[in-house]
């Protein structure tokens, strides 16, 4: 009778040990897992950006997209009309 | 177009087939435009033709250009519109205007038409082809040497530019307001920017460069300084 029972309280040592083995494993794995996506070359560390121009730039250019004319004092009587479009 | 049409130095018809081609892709007032059959579309991705992603993609640019407000959607909403190649994607309820930019494309390519000096003119909207006298809004002229001359306004039309912020029509101090650009599209774009703009219109044109000439509805008339000095320091084409 005093046989079986430290039996049964080694084998519940034994399933105690397996648990904190297991949650153990599984914090080491998790933490090495983190920091190699975030630290470890090759890994994405963010969202991946276009290799087209920045906006900014596409920005900039369009700013000049309206140019000016030439225009003059009149030299003759007119020939053509502006009028209201 | 049902506008006035004036062409010097080129062959009427080829300018009638330029100006007739443009009218028959994107008149809102033909079932069989282009134009109409997008816009009835329920897809949201619709394939067009290559002048119509020209014109829609020019439209987009000078939205960008003017902040809105020259708006193919005339809603605000023009971000939301996208073309690549041949295909349109937007929203299948926003309906799609293209005239703020298309007459002034279609002049464009007619005045290329024109091989040596001449003009064109489509309701007041000028390119040229050579140095050109111009006769403008309440009263006064100029010398056009290069590049186009739009005027934008109500006098003609009544209110008919949107303020795309409030999706109405625009109530501007100016009656008219004429710009010059480097072609027939820049100045109208600039036109109808000035005219929106209001008080802002002048300083806005004058912070690119473009000369700007406004008519009050008093019929007092502005100049900013582009103006004012293209006209007094140049001297008189010949």
């Amino acid at each position: 009778m005093k046989e079986s029972s430290r039996i049964e309280g080694a084998r519940r040592r034994a399933r105690a040990a397996k648990v904190w083995l297991g949650a153990l494993t599984a914090l080491i794995f998790g933490v090495a897992f983190v920091g190699a996506k975030t630290h470890a070359p090759g890994h994405s560390k963010g969202k991946a950006q276009p290799l087209g121009a920045p906006s900014s730039f596409e920005h900039a250019v369009r700013r000049s997209a309206l140019q000016s004319g030439q225009i003059a004092p009149p030299a003759q009587p007119p020939v053509a009309s502006s009028t209201t479009s | 177009m049902g506008c006035d049409v004036a062409v010097a130095g080129g062959e009427t018809a080829t300018v009638a087939a330029v100006l007739g081609h443009w009218e028959a892709a994107f008149s809102l007032f033909r079932p069989e435009s282009e134009l109409s059959r997008v816009n009835r579309s329920p897809a949201r991705v619709v394939a067009v033709s290559s002048l119509f992603a020209h014109a829609l993609q020019v439209a987009l640019d000078m939205a960008a250009e003017t902040e809105g407000l020259v708006d193919p959607t005339l809603c605000g909403r023009w971000s939301e519109v996208a073309v690549s190649g041949w295909m349109l994607s937007r929203s299948p309820e926003l309906a799609l205007d293209l005239n703020g930019v298309v007459k002034a494309l279609a002049v464009d390519e007619a005045a290329a038409t024109v091989d040596g000096p001449g003009f064109v003119s489509v309701g007041g909207d000028l390119a040229v082809r050579g140095p050109v006298d111009v006769a403008l809004p309440a009263g006064g002229a100029i010398c056009v040497l290069a590049g186009g001359l739009a005027t934008s306004g109500t006098a003609s039309r009544g209110a008919h530019l949107v303020d795309t912020a409030t999706g109405n029509a625009s109530n501007s101090c100016w009656k008219q307001v004429t710009a010059s650009g480097a072609s027939c599209l820049d100045a109208d774009v600039a036109a109808k920017a000035g005219f929106l703009l209001g008080e802002c219109g002048p300083d806005w044109l004058e912070a690119r460069g473009i000369p700007g000439r406004f008519v009050g509805e008093a019929g007092e008339i502005v100049e900013n300084r582009a103006w004012h000095n293209a006209t007094a320091a140049v001297p008189a084409c010949t």
